[in-house]
This record gives structure tokens, C-alpha cells and sequence, in this order.
């Protein structure tokens, strides 16, 4: 029992502002978001009839096409590296590392660079990977290439490497999460009735972890899809994501065609939520 | 056939050595960055650093760029101040809401969890088409308020979630049967008790709207906010300046954390050892 | 004990083990054997090093020193999947994610047992446990009895030579303890596999062991069936663990015709001498007397004696326990039967006494051995 009766009108008017501003700031937009992209004109015209005209121009164009594959082909990249990278780093931070003060060290060093903005990081990355840059000079110290290597800047090749350093602690953080709350005991259980530690791993730990892997994945895609700020900071103007056209379309006034990739943006990643969900329940996580 | 304590050991040291190049990897951007915004006044965006120098440093300081950066800085704080009480008290209240589990109160944890999930690009992007079909004005104090708030509260949210699941509703039940209303109850048991996650919440609030970028991308008007003249600096040309924004902007937020961070463990030791100035 | 001798018809020999975590001494020179099908309480309080011999038996810790031999083969270097045991842990560790089943069957699975050997013998285990009806079920939705069967049919069922339980009864309703220890029994003997029971419960070791070893700061106190160990306690810490023992610290006056006279503060007493031993003059001792020894009304055979004031009694169904304060503020406690004619009412004073053979002489520093 709490300070309110359960289901107290009190509640409702608690919960009210929160509700309200999710609705007015978020949903709201998103409807209309929807409802432009039915628009049957080029730019801003608020009486424009509505037809699908815009998204059978989206779809015509291959351009445009190849642009939604290659954002769906960056994220798969992206997901499948910080699946595993993600489950290593967790897997060594809740269970290799006994010592409390060596846990909390790490976890600090870990997190620390989410608390500094983003874009600084982004921006971060150029001086590294540019031709003077300190990849090149370490791997031309080290004699691995005898020139530098121009295909790090302005490639996806160094958008990957930058998104990877980002993202794999949205990977790790769930699985981090989730393995803690498995006891050791299951571990030395397994082992004493025969278990091996690959098959202790693969039959008890991962499946016990697999909700903690797929809100990884889940948040991982989130981000991935819609990310044009690394995009446009590294890739230089020579990659394009779908985030990035939306952008585009904007500053040029399209507004409805930027809808229609908005809204397709939104479809794919309600699509790839769903897919993912379907791996496992998402209830089983103790989520109230 | 290896000894298994071998193997064992081999494991635990692969997955370390994973850990530790990727911390470095992590890290190491924004060691670079930090390093090269003290190369000398010759020094160009890239290695080799020519001199070591407070130069570019002391550019941010020149009149003109300070006035550039001034006016943003302050509106990137007054924002990040305005979300950060925002996200506190209406996490408060909704956390409390939640405890009361009102009907469709599942619906309402998942309207929030929204928040999350939704890209920033796409929140910025709908609410600069609302504003616009509505003729509401863009500005950094309206919109992009609005926009900021979406973000950060469902981290209050959670935080405050999971402070209230750790606490002893029995603190309450005893308060109420030695005659305390709820409301007292509340404001004199249950708030200073969670006072720690409600300072979380704002923490949250604060850092999260100070960095943001790809929402307020959208939604700000004519007055931008630091990250967005940071950005447009940064489409310009690349200079040392901007390092010594990065390295400077890096430093404030690292110190608000700690200030706050100091803050709260000295709220939840005075709250736990009662007398004020206990050690 | 000569080297390289290997008694297969022990299940379990632990020579001189000794286990440190870092400058804390866990185990230290723990030597112990298990005859083939005997039942073994680990008894003491906690932090005494029982959990962590039973982890070093099972595998799951190293041994810094000694060695462990399970069926007359050195087991030090085995992995713990790899050695003939089972082990009960005291939160039953059952697999969230796999029914009931699925659990039993996970033995014979990680032993490579075939499909068929595995589908036909599931379901008899899990008759011979009358979990049958759980089958299908998964853990979270069972109670704390139904927990405890999985997780023996889990053991068991791997047919293994030994089988450690870590306070196994210990997360169990009150009520269920008593029915549970009794079928452990039980199956024990049936089965004839070696049981290795940790406890710090004197109640559950005396009840269920065929040997209990009592241990204390990493140490083995005494090794004896639950007789030996009640009647004769070897060390003060076991005359003070085991409920009933009245303890007195004194100093040996002399040492004649195989009787000690100890001086304590409050007075001197005559204990008869441990056959192995004979305490020096002046040698700080100390030794015990069962509460229901002492009687209130010392006859000429009762040499021992000493004065005491009731003060309280509880009635215990049958028996009736007393409380009693010495001389010098120190507590005694005397037991009765509840048939017996004479009682001591609350402030009584009394004069104590027992026979010289009821003493029982501790073994202990001061003393030659």
C-alpha cells in the first residue's frame, strides 16, 4: 500500500501531465507526420487532397530504394557486432570480474563517455580516422601499411567503426542487466550434474539471457535506423541514410516527401520491434 | 588435451583483453580531441601538433566568438535546467500514479517507455510539422522544450521506477497509523526517502537535454541552442576551436555529474544517518 | 596413513585439505573419510569452513593443500562435471527456463546417455519421487516441497557416488522439515549412496548422520557418531555448541589415579582423565556436564557439588528445564524429567551435584597429547 489508495482518482490526476505531454509532444506529431505524407502536393500546402502519389514517388525512384536497403544493411551490420561484442564486455564485467571495487571501476570507465553530448564524440572521431589521422599514423608506425589508408574518413567503413564505439553499450547494458540476476548457483547446479562451461553457457546462461540479448538488439536497431548525425559528421556528404534524406527534404521544403520517409522509418522500425519481440517475451523480464 | 583450469583462464582472459580494447576504442576519440586542442597556433584540425599551446583556448575567449557562443550556451542551460526540473516532477508524479495502479496503468508505463524508443529525428521532425500546420512559432523555449522533455522523461521515469521498488511501503503504513494523513505522509516520509532518485531524475533531465542535438536539430527557431552552433561551426570548417569546445563542453558536463553525483550521496547519508552534518 | 594406498571402498578421503581466500583461512587441514553409502553431517556455525569442504569436494573450489580422493582416485585436478558427485543447494537452483522434465533428464543428457535410455527412465524417476503430475510444469510455478523432489530427482538420477547438500531443509517450512529429512533418509538408505549433509542445526545432524563432523574456524573440532559426540564432547567448543552441556573452566590441582581435581571459581571438582591424555598441573582446563546429569538432590555418589539459585523454569511437555545462577553469576542448566517427584521453585537455592564419570575432561592447548 502505498500513500494513495489503489486506483485513487488522485492517480489519474498524478499521472495526468506525463500523459499529456507524451501524447501532445509525441503521438500528436506522429499522426500528422502520417497524415502529411498523404499529402498530393510537392511542399507545404495545407489543403492538399490526399493520395498515396508521394510514397508511389518514393518507391519508383531506385535511388531512394537503395537508400532504405542500405540503412536496413547498416544496421544489420551494426546489430550483429554489438551482439557480440555486447555479450563479451557483459559477460567478462558480471561474471569474470569478482572484486566489487574492480566491478564498479569498471562500469564507471564503461559509462562515463555517455555522459559527455554525443555530437562531441561524433566529432571525436574525425582527427582519427583522417588520412593524418592516429589510425593511419599508428598502423604506418607500425609498418602495417606502407601509406595511409583513405578509405577510414568518409567511408562506411568509418561511420561503422564510430557507430560500433556508440552503440555496443546499448547491447551490453540489458544483458549486463539480466545476468545479474542469475544466480551462480545455476551455474555450479549445471556443472555438477556433468555440465562442461561451453555447454553450462550455451544451455543455461544464453537462454536465461536471450530477453537481455533482444532489448539490446531492439535498442540497438532503434538507433541505428535513424541515426544521420554520424552519418553526415564522418560519411562526409557521400552516404546517405534515411535519417539523412528526411533531413534533406526538410531543409528543402518537401515536407510531404519527407513525411513518407519519416513514416516509412517509423514502419520498418515498428516492424523490426516486432520481429525482435517475437524472439522472446518481453514480460518474462519483470517489466511491472 | 588442455587443462581445463587452462582454458578457463584463456577465456577470462580473451574477454578482458575485448573489454579493454574496446574501453580504449571508446576513450581514446575523445583523448585525441582533448590532446589536440592544445597544439599551437600553427597546428591545423589533424596530427602533427605544432607547439603546444593554450591558443585556441584562449580564441574561445576572443570577443566575437564568445559573443557566438555566448547567448547559446546560456540557452542550452536555461533549457537543460527547465527539463531537468520538468522530468523530476513529473516523474514524481507519475511514478506515484503508477504505485496506485490505476486502470490502464500498463498503457500508460508503455506511453512513456515511448519516449525512448522514438528517434529523436522523428519527434524533432513531428513537431516541426505540427508547428508549422498550427502556425506555432519554433523557439528554443517552446518546441524544443516539448521535444527535450519527451526524451528525458522516460529516464526519470525508470530511475525514480526502480528507486520506489527498492523502498519499504512499511515506512508508510507505520507513518500512517501514528496519524499522519497521506499527504504528510508523503511529504514528510516517502519524499525525502526517494530524494536521491528524484535528484537522478533531474540529473538525467539536465545532461540528457544539455547534449541534445538530433532533436532540437528540428525544432529550434532562429535562436539555436550550443549543440546545434557547435554543428554549424563544425559544417564550416574544422578548426582546433572546436576541439577546445569539445574538451571544455566534455570537462563542465563531467563536473556537473560529479557536483551532482556529490549531491546525491550526501542527501541519502543524511537521510539515512538523521542528524544533520553526521558524518 | 600410507601413500598411494587407495581404498576403493571409500567413496570420499580428504587428506590435510587446507583452502585460503586471500589471508582468510577457510579450511585448514581438514582430514576426513566416507565409507562407501555413509551418511556424513558437516555440523557448525556459520563461517566455520563446512559450505566451503563440501565446495572443495564437488569441485567447485581448489584445494591450496591436500588432496581429495573420491572412489580411491585423486580428484584435485577433476573438474567438477567431470567427478561421480550430485549436489543439493540450498536455494534448490533449479532451471527457470525447463520444465520439470527437461530438469531431470539434464543429467543423463550432459553424461551422453541415449534418447530412448533417457525417455524411458525420465518418467520413472520422476514416479519414484511422485513428481509425475509436475512433468510439464516449470519451477516458478512450484512450492518449496515440490522444489526439493525436482532437485533430488535431478541429483539422483545420475546414479552418482556421492551426494553434498548444502542446508538443504534449511529454506523449508518448519513443518515440512521433519517429513523431509525422514524421506532423505530414507532414500539414502535405499540407495547406498554416500550423503554428505551440511548443517549448523544439532537436531538435523544427530537425527540423520551416521558420522557428524563438527567444525569450527576452518577446523575439525571432533569426528564420531551423534552418541559419542553428545555424551562425550572432545573440546570445549563442542561441549558449548551442542545444546545441554553445562561448561566449567578451572585449573588441574593434581592428577591422581586417573582423576583430574580441576579448581574453578566456583569450587573444585573431580573429572575423570581422557584415555589419551593427562593434563599437566597448573594446565588451564575445562570440561562439561550434561543437564540432565545434575541432580537437586546429591546422594553419596554425587561427589561433585555445587551451590545454585533457580532462577527459572520452563516446562518443555516432558521434561521440565531449569535454569540456575553459581556463586559467581555464571549460568547451569539442569534437566528433569516431568514424572520426577521433586521440583525447584523460582529462587530456590540448591546444592547441585553429579558423579565424578558423568564429567566429561576436554582436550585442549595446554595439555600433552
Amino acid at each position: 500500500m502505498s500513500t494513495l489508495r489503489q486506483r485513487s482518482p488522485v492517480s489519474y490526476a498524478l499521472a495526468m501531465p506525463a500523459a499529456l505531454w507524451m501524447l501532445g509532444a509525441l503521438v500528436v506529431p506522429t499522426l500528422f507526420i502520417v497524415w502529411v505524407s498523404f499529402w498530393a502536393s510537392r511542399s507545404f500546402s495545407l489543403g492538399s487532397p490526399l493520395a498515396l502519389i508521394n510514397y508511389a514517388k518514393f518507391f519508383q525512384r531506385p535511388a531512394y530504394v537503395k537508400v532504405l536497403l542500405d540503412t536496413f544493411q547498416q544496421t544489420l551490420i551494426l546489430m550483429a557486432i554489438t551482439l557480440v561484442l555486447g555479450y563479451c564486455i557483459a559477460y567478462f564485467a558480471v561474471v569474470q570480474v569478482r572484486r566489487p571495487h574492480w566491478k564498479l571501476g569498471l562500469f564507471l570507465v564503461l559509462v562515463i563517455p555517455f555522459w559527455t553530448s554525443a555530437l562531441i564524440r561524433t566529432i571525436a572521431w574525425i582527427p582519427f580516422l583522417g588520412v593524418t589521422g592516429v589510425i593511419n599514423q599508428a598502423l604506418l608506425f607500425l609498418g602495417v601499411v606502407g601509406q595511409p589508408v583513405g578509405a577510414f574518413l568518409y567511408s562506411r567503413t568509418g561511420i561503422t567503426l564510430a557507430q560500433v564505439s556508440f552503440y555496443t553499450l546499448l547491447a551490453t547494458g540489458p544483458v549486463v542487466y539480466v545476468l545479474r540476476n542469475i544466480p551462480v548457483s545455476l551455474r555450479e547446479a549445471a556443472q555438477c550434474l556433468g555440465a562442461t562451461p561451453a555447454r553450462v553457457f550455451w544451455r543455461i546462461t544464453v537462454p536465461l539471457t536471450l530477453p537481455g540479448v533482444v532489448i539490446g538488439q531492439i535498442l540497438v536497431f532503434l538507433n541505428v535506423m535513424a541515426d544521420f548525425a554520424t552519418a553526415s559528421a564522418i560519411g562526409g556528404n557521400k552516404h546517405a541514410y534515411l535519417g539523412n534524406i528526411v533531413v534533406l527534404l526538410y531543409d528543402s521544403g518537401q515536407l510531404p516527401f519527407a513525411s513518407v520517409m519519416a513514416v516509412l522509418l517509423m514502419l520498418c522500425m515498428l516492424g523490426g520491434v516486432a520481429v525482435l519481440l517475437k524472439v522472446v517475451d518481453i514480460r518474462r523480464l519483470g517489466i511491472p | 588435451m588442455m587443462h581445463w583450469r587452462t582454458r578457463q583462464k584463456l577465456v577470462k582472459g580473451a574477454l578482458g583483453a575485448v573489454t579493454v580494447l574496446f574501453l580504449a576504442y571508446q576513450w581514446l576519440p575523445m583523448l585525441v580531441m582533448a590532446l589536440l586542442s592544445f597544439t599551437g597556433p600553427d597546428g591545423g584540425p589533424t596530427f602533427p601538433m605544432r607547439g603546444v599551446s593554450l591558443h585556441w583556448y584562449r580564441e574561445l575567449l576572443r570577443v566575437q566568438m564568445v559573443d557566438d557562443f555566448k547567448p547559446p550556451m546560456l540557452r542550452s542551460l536555461l533549457l537543460a535546467l527547465a527539463c531537468s526540473v520538468t522530468t523530476a516532477a513529473l516523474s514524481l508524479a507519475a511514478v506515484q500514479a503508477m504505485r496506485a495502479r490505476f486502470r490502464a496503468s500498463g498503457l500508460f508505463f508503455y506511453l512513456i517507455l515511448l519516449g525512448v524508443m522514438a528517434p529523436g529525428l522523428l519527434v524533432g521532425f513531428g513537431v516541426a510539422v505540427v508547428a508549422r500546420i498550427l502556425g506555432i512559432q519554433l523557439a528554443w523555449y517552446t518546441t524544443t522544450f516539448a521535444v527535450h522533455v519527451v526524451w528525458t522523461l522516460p529516464f526519470g521515469f525508470l530511475t525514480l521506477l526502480a528507486v520506489f521498488n527498492r523502498f519499504d511501503r512499511r515506512l508508510e503504513e507505520a507513518a500512517l497509523t501514528l496519524r499522519a494523513n497521506r499527504w504528510t505522509t508523503f511529504w514528510r516520509v516517502t519524499f525525502p526517502l526517494v530524494l536521491p532518485g528524484v535528484i537522478g531524475a533531474g540529473l538525467f533531465g539536465f545532461t540528457l537535454s544539455y547534449d541534445e542535438f538530433a532533436r532540437s536539430l528540428f525544432s529550434t527557431g532562429a535562436e539555436q541552442t550550443l549543440p546545434l552552433v557547435i554543428f554549424a561551426q563544425f559544417d564550416r570548417q574544422l578548426q582546433p576551436t572546436l576541439y577546445a569546445i569539445g574538451t571544455a563542453t566534455t570537462v563542465v558536463s563531467l563536473v556537473t555529474i560529479m557536483c551532482f553525483s556529490l549531491l546525491f550521496r550526501m542527501v541519502r547519508r543524511r537521510t539515512r544517518t538523521g542528524a544533520p552534518g553526521a558524518a | 596413513m600410507s601413500k598411494g594406498a587407495e581404498h576403493t571402498d571409500r567413496d570420499l578421503e580428504l587428506r590435510d585439505v587446507t583452502k585460503r581466500f586471500g589471508t582468510f583461512v577457510a579450511v585448514h587441514r581438514v582430514s576426513l573419510t566416507v565409507e562407501r553409502g555413509q551418511f556424513v553431517c558437516l555440523l557448525g556455525p556459520s563461517g566455520c569452513g563446512k559450505t566451503t569442504t563440501l565446495r572443495i569436494v564437488a569441485g567447485l573450489e581448489d584445494a591450496d593443500e591436500g588432496e581429495v580422493w573420491i572412489s580411491g582416485v585423486r580428484a584435485n585436478d577433476t573438474p567438477p562435471w567431470k567427478r561421480d558427485i550430485a549436489m543439493m543447494f540450498q536455494d534448490f537452483a533449479l532451471f527457470p527456463h525447463m520444465t520439470v522434465r527437461k530438469q531431470v533428464g539434464f543429467g543423463l543428457e550432459m553424461l551422453g546417455r541415449p534418447k530412448e535410455e533417457i525417455r524411458r527412465r525420465v518418467p520413472e524417476t520422476l514416479a519414484t519421487f511422485e513428481i509425475d503430475a509436475l512433468a510439464e510444469r516449470k519451477p516458478d510455478t512450484l512450492s518449496g516441497g515440490q522444489k526439493q523432489r525436482v532437485a533430488l530427482a535431478r541429483a539422483l538420477i545420475t546414479e552418482p557416488r556421492i551426494l553434498l547438500l548444502d542446508e538443504p531443509i534449511g529454506s523449508l517450512d518448519f513443518s515440512l522439515r521433519e517429513a523431509v529429512m525422514l524421506e532423505l533418509k530414507n532414500v539414502q538408505r535405499r540407495l547406498r549412496i554416500s550423503f554428505i549433509w551440511v548443517t549448523h542445526d544439532q537436531n538435523e545432524a544427530f537425527s540423520l548422520g551416521d558420522k557428524v563432523v563438527v567444525m569450527n574456524h576452518a577446523r575439525i573440532e571432533q569426528v564420531g557418531s551423534p552418541e559419542v559426540i553428545f555424551e562425550r564432547p572432545r573440546t570445549r567448543f563442542v561441549a558449548s555448541f551442542i545444546q545441554g552441556n553445562n561448561v566449567f573452566d578451572g585449573v588441574v590441582e593434581s592428577v591422581q589415579d586417573g582423576r583430574v581435581r580441576v579448581q574453578t571459581p566456583v569450587g573444585g571438582f573431580v573429572v575423570p582423565v581422557r584415555e589419551t591424555e593427562s593434563p599437566l598441573k597448573g594446565a588451564g582446563v575445562s570440561f562439561s556436564v550434561r543437564a540432565e546429569l545434575l541432580t537437586e538432590r546429591p546422594g553419596p555418589e554425587h561427589v561433585n557439588r555445587v551451590p545454585a539459585t533457580c532462577r527459572a523454569v520452563e516446562y518443555l511437555g516432558s521434561v521440565r528445564r531449569y535454569d540456575l545462577r553459581l556463586p559467581d553469576g555464571r549460568s547451569v542448566k539442569l534437566e528433569q524429567f516431568a514424572a520426577s517427584p521433586t521440583r525447584i521453585d523460582e529462587g530456590e537455592q540448591v546444592t547441585l551435584g553429579w558423579r565424578v564419570e558423568d564429567g566429561v575432561l576436554h582436550a585442549g592447548a595446554d595439555q600433552i597429547r
